[in-house]
């Protein structure tokens, strides 16, 4: 894509039209869900790049909410807990407050291989090797880390089940 | 009147910059006069306390021996020791006598399989979790940071007078799943330290390998090395310039800094490289097919063009974060904070320029050392702007000879990789071709000791807005 350089009076018109113009659309059909699945996304222990990948489907260049999820600051307002990272043992407490406070009708999806079995951080004095020593892993999102096109891509599917 | 440089440099000398001191040396060392060298790590395991050290632009590393479980604490002298003689206590049971601090846990919270873990005398489990002192709690997954890192403060009348941190969630053992290994089985692990240094941590390794190995690398690789390390930079300058913008609600901005990072990304992916350059670098060069030229070109032609806009964007919204998150510069120094954040606030240094084949020419970026966070923004988009020129000036030179002369092999080495969040150090010492010891110093530690300044008189509601724009990754931090 062509970019122009523009600078004085009218540049900020202009980087508004630009943010308008990236504004990525949903790939495929828009869901016809009668309203968004909220997630709400834990980093428990992993290099963080699982989470940084999500941050970024959160962000301006990706069209999550347009495909029908919504990134939620609080789990009592979330529909799905989305987990990275391998699962500290000092984090299984944050992940059970978390589960905890999510109202009925909930799911956990591991996002990453480190959420799913500790990826390159099997189980030691430290870690717990992902969320497959908690529960099973019905629910997950290979990678390591998934980018943010597999990782939008598999949420779809899942909603779908 | 004798420096601390040259009280190190009078004990034995067992690699290129390492002196073994005994406890008298050790202790004239840290009775020294004079302003104490400024300090990049300490770390002690069962058998010696370590401290490195930086004498000009060089790595000073002295260590002593472990008596009984004690050595005399490196923070009765530096300031900045108290982290690493905690996370010392924690892994195992080596205690700082007179050391500085509350001795809070750094990483033990409770909940592991033993305490002392890596100690070849571990102790038993310590049971459930450990709740942290101070009358205020910042969750980990509050602090609007990428990782788990809990905040304890004290605050009187809504504003914070004190912090303590604790890393406990983010602790994954790394150091205990490297020793024995191979440098080259170690790399894919090394690789994902934090996603807050995909190159510069696997690089700071390489280079430290390379020394123990009395190698230096070629100027092809030195300079594909340079180029990844730029690339990153870019990205993960975008990366916080965003979650900077965010917490203050210039969405436009970040919106901008969101699109430049994606297509970066997305440029590296269409090169054959990964995404976000993981798994790039490797022990003696980089990734077998990674074709660096159309690489940086491809980055150079996404990144170029978006400059201007976000300049833009950056004086627009800039005011907003005026004053805010200061980080003084008697602080900065004080504490040895690199990267941005260290610049921003007045301390010049940057660990490129050190490099051998470094286009010097290229790194200009200077701005503001008010310290706050309008500085280390506009400081990130100018540093944006030299790696681009960076990137120009080895593409006009790739490969170009110069002739550094390869160290002595001595099965131990320091290797420093200036990251985009500041200089990633690594000591490795090697025993028939495995990693005997090791030590890893991510940038995200130094800032640790000049958190609580930062915040002070903050309400804790504007805490993660204030992180966010120091750039910090708990993962690099806990290890
Ligand atoms: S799966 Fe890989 S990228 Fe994701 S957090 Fe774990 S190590 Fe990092």
């Amino acid at each position: 894509m062509k970019i122009v350089q523009r600078t004085g009076p009218l540049s900020l018109l202009y980087a508004f039209m630009d943010a308008a113009r990236w504004r990525p659309a949903a790939d495929g059909a828009t869901p016809r869900r009668e309203r968004s699945i909220r997630i709400y996304v834990l980093e428990t222990g992993g290099c963080e790049g699982c989470f940084m990948e999500i941050e970024s489907l959160n962000g301006s260049a990706f069209a999550l909410e347009q495909a029908g999820f919504v990134w939620v600051s609080d789990p009592a307002d979330a529909d799905w807990l989305l987990l990275t990272g391998a699962v500290t043992r000092v984090c299984a407490e944050m992940i059970d407050r978390a589960w905890r406070a999510m109202p009925p009708g909930k799911s956990l999806i591991a996002v990453g291989a480190c959420a799913v079995d500790g990826g390159p951080f099997p189980a030691s004095y430290a870690t717990l090797g992902g969320l497959q020593a908690l529960t099973p892993v019905r629910r997950s999102i290979p990678g390591c880390p998934p980018s943010p096109d597999d990782i939008l891509r598999a949420l779809q599917e899942l909603a779908q089940l | 009147m004798i420096g601390m440089g040259r009280i190190i440099r009078s004990g034995e000398r067992v690699a290129l910059s390492h002196y073994h001191l005994d406890s008298e040396q050790w202790n004239a060392m840290l009775a020294a006069p004079g302003a104490a060298l400024p300090l990049m790590s300490c770390w002690a395991d069962d058998g010696r306390a370590y401290v490195l050290l930086l004498e000009g632009d060089r790595p000073l590393l002295a260590s002593t021996a472990v008596e009984e479980r004690r050595y005399l604490a490196l923070s009765s002298r530096f300031a900045g020791a108290e982290w690493g003689e905690r996370v010392a206590y924690d892994l195992y049971g080596v205690e700082a006598m007179d050391a500085r601090g509350n001795g809070a846990p750094a990483l033990d919270e409770g909940g592991w399989t033993s305490t002392w873990p890596l100690s070849s005398r571990p102790g038993p489990a310590a049971g459930g979790l450990r709740p942290l002192a101070g009358s205020h709690l910042l969750r980990p997954e509050q602090t609007g940071l990428s990782g788990p890192l809990e905040f304890s403060f004290d605050v009187l009348k809504g504003k914070i007078r004190n912090v303590d941190v604790c890393a406990g969630g983010a602790h994954r053992g790394v150091v205990s799943r490297l020793l024995g290994r191979t440098p080259e089985e170690a790399m894919p692990l090394v690789s994902r330290m934090t996603a807050g240094g995909f190159v510069a941590h696997p690089l700071a390794f390489a280079r430290a390998v390379a020394q123990a190995r009395g190698l230096v690398p070629g100027p092809g690789i030195r300079d594909v090395w340079m180029a990844l390390l730029e690339i990153e930079r870019m990205s993960l300058h975008l990366f916080d310039m965003a979650r900077t913008a965010r917490g203050v609600d210039a969405e436009l901005l970040a919106t901008h800094c969101d699109h430049a990072r994606e297509a970066i990304a997305r440029a590296c992916a269409e090169q054959g490289a990964s995404r976000r350059l993981m798994d790039m670098v490797s022990c003696d060069g980089f990734r077998e097919g990674l074709e660096i030229v159309p690489l940086v070109q491809a980055v150079h032609e996404v990144m170029q063009p978006r400059l201007a806009a976000l300049e833009e964007l950056h004086r627009v919204f800039a005011p907003r974060l005026d004053g805010f998150a200061v980080l003084d510069a008697r602080l900065a120094e004080r504490f040895a904070v690199g990267g941005v954040t260290g610049r921003a606030s007045g301390r010049s240094m940057d660990m490129r320029r050190r490099e051998a084949g470094m286009r010097l020419e290229a790194l200009r970026a200077t701005g503001s050392s008010r310290g706050d966070a309008r500085a280390r923004e506009g400081l990130r988009l100018a540093e944006i702007r030299d790696s681009l020129k960076l990137l120009e000036r080895i593409l006009g030179s790739i490969g170009l000879e110069d002739d550094e002369p390869a160290p002595d092999r001595t099965d131990e080495g320091i290797g420093v990789a200036e990251g985009a969040r500041g200089d990633v150090w690594y000591w490795v010492r090697l025993k028939n071709g495995l990693i005997e010891n090791f030590h890893v110093r991510d940038p995200g530690v130094a800032l640790l000791p000049a958190l609580g300044a930062m915040l002070r008189g903050y309400p804790v509601s504007r805490v993660p807005a204030a992180l966010g724009s120091i750039g910090i990754s708990p993962a690099g931090i806990a290890l």
